[in-house]
């Protein structure tokens, strides 16, 4: 392993005498970079990166590969950017799906007033769950509003109580 | 430390409680929240009292021992009385602070009513 500290990169770079020796170079020298490289002078010791890294393990220090790190780091938000969007794109096609469903309940005319009833009930419910906003549905918790409408005293002091209880239990 | 999908459970059940004008939440709030050990639920409950600013709710906070103003937390007593502070109609509390210091049988109690009465006056 070559010793890469600053002092002695810069010793072994301008102190050419100590490393580096001369060799005889004759007409039929057939290295093509001979005369340019070092003058002709060949480095004793290695002055550069050693070749011989694990290869396995990730070097930060590449410019390359930082790169291609920071790009799969991007690679990642746009997939779940992409996720976003389709899951918007969804929301918002059974969103119209069921305005459109509205408006055809509305211009058509359904005689049979319980068939008629119950798929008003139904897009009803439907405008409901889409009004939620989607937290609350994922988190399917206590909302204020639910509590503040509440008529069933016996229920809304059931739940408080079992609520509370939870937290005194917790502490 | 309580989980907090808890913590938020109790805030909106308490909160909820406090905005339903079923009078029968009072109770509920005065037999659940204002006797529980935990401070922070008891300081929740007291404000959902005074926030209600009814005759019933806001006797519960102002004319009873270890309760509201007259809890044994500071804390719970001193965000009761900040809570008072707020009301935009003072009116009730007012006349609720005036019967507990003339006829409340409990001394700290009647002292207390007193100084938020007086604090009440001068905000």
């Amino acid at each position: 392993m070559a010793n890469l500290s600053i002092p002695s990169i810069r010793e072994r770079l301008f102190n050419t005498s100590k490393h580096e020796k001369t060799t005889q170079r004759n007409s039929n020298n057939t290295n093509p970079f001979a005369a340019s490289s070092f003058k002709g002078n060949v480095l004793t010791a290695d002055v550069f990166e050693s070749s011989n890294k694990n290869n396995n393990q990730i070097n930060f220090t590449g410019k390359l590969k930082a790169s291609a790190l920071v790009g799969s780091i991007s690679g990642i938000g746009e997939r779940f950017r992409n996720m976003i969007e389709s899951a918007k794109a969804f929301g918002n096609r059974i969103k119209d799906n069921v305005v459109n469903g509205w408006n055809k309940l509305n211009n058509i005319e359904i005689s049979f007033a319980p068939a008629k009833e119950k798929a008003v009930s139904m897009f009803n419910t439907v405008k409901e769950t889409l009004g939620t906003s989607v937290t609350d549905l994922i988190s399917s918790g206590i909302s204020v509003k639910s509590v503040a409408k509440m008529d069933d005293m016996t229920a809304a002091r059931q739940l408080a109580t079992d609520k509370i209880a939870l937290w005194e239990a917790s502490v | 430390m309580a989980d907090k999908k808890i913590i938020k459970d109790v805030t909106n059940v308490i909160e909820g409680l406090g905005l339903n004008p079923n009078p029968e939440t009072i109770s509920i709030l005065e037999d659940v929240g204002t006797n529980s050990k935990v401070d922070a639920i008891r300081e929740m409950t007291a404000r959902a009292l005074v926030k209600k600013n009814i005759p019933d709710s806001l006797k519960v906070v102002i004319d009873n021992k270890g309760k509201g103003i007259n809890d044994m937390s500071t804390v719970v007593a001193m965000s009761t009385i900040n809570e008072l502070l707020s009301l935009q109609d003072k009116s009730e509390a007012m006349k609720i602070l005036e019967n507990t210091v003339e006829n409340n049988s409990d001394e700290e109690v009647r002292d207390n009513a007193r100084s938020v009465k007086a604090l009440m006056a001068l905000s």
